[in-house]
């Protein structure tokens, strides 16, 4: 019998990422890789009209395309009964191939499939479309007045997709009518794209047993399963999904598109494997964007600084179908966490959803279902109180925090937050970044008439979907699941109903196993993404996979640990109740000599398991019974080139508080890539169209990704309060440095230019944007 | 992406001369810059196939134009509307031939156009400048074309 000490790579330890030697070498496996005898490929035909009746389709050229070996467009597929698609909520449907009319510019109107990827595209140019142009619905307050119905295939004859609201109206309007002092600003989070390095695509064909085998790019492959079963009738268990490696999602890769329809479609017709792999313009032009949410945010207040009241207004712009995959109990997401980190006595929030000539879509990019919009509205609300008020931005949310004993803590929007420390986390960001002394700089510079910035922002996310009785999918109830099994020799495999998209589950679910199980994480496989071998789950996306998938692995390891205490025992020669597990071994009570390690209970499981059933394996499906509440405090300080808008980011120190971390340098890697795509949002990306409805950012040429070069130097720190309900005390992380960031940076611009009486910017803060603010405050103060 | 664009050409001609030639869907046709094809339908109607490249977008389009002259007042118009790589254009363009009194004419030329697709999404940054000389190239060729 042996002494076990602390296994190798367990909860706490920065283990190297499992899955990287195989992506830094260039051998990981996506779906372009896949080739099939036979295999056909389909390129769509898009629409380059924003709105527009379609007259005919003439697909007689295209047909004659060397290569070509079929076309399909909306009225095939409708015939078929496969014209439209459910939106994931299920109040809304799309169309596949356009019928009647388009209501993008870039909708499906046409799939093509030729024997080469060159033909396919030869062919779609070839199809032609005759289109008789309508009015173009451009913006969400256009279309408010409905003088230009856009979808008259609903029931309701309106452009308005729905009113939602929560909290106490009238308590809010009265508390702020009775405010001392009160603040109104609208905010907007433009329109922008999560943008993932791989786009999306597929390979679909029927096997000989005319089972449909499906390679796909998908975040929820269990998910994709079943709304293909309900979308084109074929028996769920005639299909397998598999999503291989994934080069990036950030909730890009969540909703189902036309294109795999099509390319089932076109392998059902013509009886050959069909591969469908969007262009990068096609990606960024139809596929699910984020945000777009124009936010009146007001804050009454005391004299003194403490919030009295909250409310905010906001119009959003769902494009041509409402296919923001947001819970069907929660058409506008989670939004109801904004407010914040703070202690509002009374708040109100409402949100009016508008259809517009633009792609669906709506809560991708590393969002978990409008949080990333609350939590700019309130971060920046509160910046402005502060100005207002003459109080530091900093004594403000002190002064208003939710404080630590005040938790488990009930929202005035109907969460029940579950833990943090919200003074203590911003204490270490202020140390940090050395507060006192950049408020002393920041005065002599301003004393010289230099433009220096200091930007907070300390959120509160709210992750971890479920707790199935709120949250759903297509009406399938979120939880998550974890299979477990361990190996004779102590090695194993974990399967998870999750997919990971460069999150590092590879690692870190084996480290969760390593620490339950006293295991080395090294010899843990972790398997997701085929439907056939992984248990049911919802997918990764909305921060979701360590508080729910991370939880069902801690109970199903558990659930092995007590069926090996019953091993450990009979090897023991001791009664069950006799046997402890501590220090990562099974050991008579009292007796640490007499021990044995769950490598060697392993092997009894398969060769010496006396009257207890063979193997060692579980299976738990978690339903998580709250959400976790990450949270953290972020501190921007930037130097702005008074002649050229140019906005330098000087540091930028980020504190999260993710309750317990499993491995502390991917989390520190997660913050990394948020933080990025936090700045990148804050001073470069946006989707733009013109009032015409074209879209001007199709490519990476106008949609722009940060490089090394002009990403800033990021300085990251943590605190930790475990969360009360997680059985590992783990929160999750991924989304919240771009939930948090944007604020501090468009808070430490607007703090630089203050002094002009600049008091709001919206994103993204171009060089040309924030000359303009400087020139125009300026003129104003002549 | 809607764009406006106007000119002249001074062409040492007479307005006779340079109408019947404006006229002739077979030669104005060939005045387009990069032409590739040019099918003539009627009298009034023609295709033309020309290549573009704008910024990073580069194609051909195919464009159906129709000529809509108006001898009495000496005035040339014409619609064109196309498209190609997933782009679509339609302009409306006119030119006035006036006698510039010393045996040549002078041909004011407007236009206006509509871009869609990956072709307007570089409008902001060099659509607009490389319509305009697209444009004036090919009344430019007019003049090209009529003084040899």
């Amino acid at each position: 019998m042996s002494i076990q000490a602390k296994p190798l790579h367990s909860v706490g330890v920065p283990m190297k990422r499992k899955e990287d030697p195989r992506f830094i070498q260039g051998k990981g496996h996506y779906v372009d890789d896949l080739s099939f005898p036979g295999m056909l490929y389909l390129s769509l035909v898009r629409s380059t009209y924003p709105h527009a009746e379609i007259r005919s389709i003439d697909i007689t050229e295209a047909l004659k395309v060397p290569g070509v070996k079929a076309v399909i467009t909306g009225k095939d597929l409708e015939a078929a009964g496969l014209g439209w698609l459910p939106t994931f909520h299920g109040f809304d449907k799309q169309m596949v191939l356009a019928i009647g009319k388009v209501l993008f510019q870039y909708q499906e109107v046409a799939a093509v499939f030729a024997e080469t990827r060159a033909a396919a595209v030869d062919g779609a140019e070839a199809v032609q479309v005759d289109y008789a142009p309508l009015p173009v619905v451009a913006d969400p307050f256009t279309s408010k007045a409905d003088k230009v119905l856009l979808r008259p295939d609903r029931e309701s004859k309106t452009n308005r997709i729905f009113h939602w609201e929560v909290g106490d109206k009238d308590g809010a309007e009265r508390a702020l009518a009775s405010s001392a002092r009160r603040i109104k600003q609208r905010v907007w989070f433009q329109r922008c794209h999560p943008a993932p390095l791989e786009p999306c695509g597929c390979v679909a064909y029927f096997d000989t047993m005319g089972r449909l085998q499906f390679h796909v790019t998908s975040q929820a492959p269990h998910v994709y399963r079943t709304a293909l079963a309900l979308v084109t009738g074929i028996a769920e268990d005639k299909i397998h999904v598999i999503s291989p490696d994934l080069g990036g999602g950030f909730g890009n890769k969540v909703p189902v598109y036309p294109g795999y329809v099509c390319a089932i479609v076109g392998a059902l017709k013509i009886g050959r494997p069909v591969k469908w792999i969007e262009t990068r313009t096609e990606n960024l032009t139809s596929t699910g964007f984020a945000r777009d949410y124009h936010m009146d945010v007001e804050i009454g207040a005391t004299a003194d600084g403490r919030v009295t009241a909250l409310r905010v207004a906001t119009t959003a712009d769902h494009g041509a179908f409402d296919a923001a995959a947001d819970p069907s109990r929660y058409p506008a997401g989670i939004f109801g966490i904004v407010t914040g980190s703070y202690d509002f006595p009374v708040a109100y929030a409402e949100v009016d959803a508008f259809f517009t000539n633009k792609a669906p879509g709506g809560i991708a990019y590393r969002c978990s279902f409008r949080v990333t919009e609350a939590s700019y509205a309130i971060e920046r609300g509160m910046d402005i109180l502060a100005d207002e008020l003459g109080i530091d931005a900093a004594e403000l949310r002190r002064k208003n925090f939710i404080r630590k004993d005040q938790f488990p803590y009930p929202s005035a929007l109907g969460f029940t937050y579950d833990s943090g420390d919200y003074h203590k986390t911003l204490d270490v960001a202020l140390e940090r970044i050395g507060y006192d002394a950049l408020l002393k700089e920041q005065a002599e510079k301003r004393a010289r008439g230099e433009l220096m910035g200091i930007g907070l922002s300390t959120f509160t996310e709210v992750v971890g979907a479920g707790p199935s009785k709120h949250f759903d999918i297509l009406g399938i109830r979120m939880f998550d699941s974890a299979e477990i099994r361990i190996h004779p020799t102590g090695a194993g495999i974990v399967r998870t109903g999750t997919k990971s998209q460069g999150q590092g589950h590879e690692t870190t679910w084996a480290q969760i196993v390593a620490e339950e199980l006293g295991l080395d994480a090294g010899a843990i496989m972790v398997e997701e993404g085929d439907t056939d071998t992984a248990p049911y789950g919802l997918g990764t996306y909305a921060s979701r996979s360590t508080p729910v998938a991370g939880a069902a692995i801690t109970m199903a390891a558990r659930r092995i640990r007590e069926k090996a205490r019953k091993i450990a025992a009979h090897l023991l020669e001791a009664g069950e109740a006799d046997v402890e597990w501590t220090d990562y071994r099974f050991q008579v009570k009292g007796v640490p000599a007499r021990s044995v390690t769950m490598k060697e209970v392993a092997f009894a499981a398969y060769t010496n398991m006396a009257q207890n059933e063979p193997g060692l394996e579980a299976t738990y499906y978690y339903d998580p019974p709250n959400m976790t509440y990450p949270n953290g405090a972020y501190v921007a300080v930037v130097d702005v080139d008074r002649e050229t808008g140019e906005v330098k980011v000087r540091r930028f120190v980020a504190v999260d508080d993710c309750g317990t971390v499993i491995n502390p340098m991917i989390v520190e890697g997660q913050i990394h890539g948020g933080l990025t795509e936090g700045f990148a949002m804050a001073f470069i990306q946006e989707i733009q169209y013109d009032a015409e409805g074209n879209n001007l950012s199709t490519n990476f040429t106008d949609y722009l990704v940060p490089t090394s070069l002009e990403t800033p130097h990021w300085e990251t720190a943590g605190t930790v309060t475990p969360s009360p309900h997680h059985p590992m005390g783990a929160k999750g992380v991924g989304e919240s440095p771009n939930v948090g960031s944007p604020a501090a940076f468009v808070n430490a611009v607007v703090d630089a230019l203050s002094p002009l009486g600049v008091r709001h910017i919206d994103m993204p803060m171009t060089r040309d944007k924030v000359w303009r603010a400087i020139r125009d405050a300026e003129s104003t103060k002549g | 992406m809607n764009l406006q664009y106007s000119g002249e050409e001074k062409i040492p001609v007479s307005p006779a001369a340079v109408l019947a030639f404006v006229n002739d869907p077979g030669k104005v046709g060939h005045c387009f810059p990069e032409v590739v094809d040019v099918t003539v339908q009627d009298p009034t109607h023609f295709e033309s196939i020309v290549k573009v490249g704008v910024g990073p977008v580069r194609g051909t389009l195919k464009l159906k134009i129709e000529l809509l002259p108006d001898p009495s007042l000496r005035r040339i118009d014409m619609k064109i509307a196309g498209g190609g790589f997933g782009s679509a254009v339609d302009l409306t363009a006119g030119a006035d031939i006036v006698d510039a009194g010393d045996g040549t004419t002078i041909l004011k030329w407007s236009g206006q156009a509509v871009a869609r697709g990956p072709i307007a999404a570089v409008g902001g940054r060099v659509l607009d400048a490389q319509a305009q000389k697209l444009i004036a190239q090919a009344f430019a060729n007019v003049r090209q074309q009529l003084s040899g």
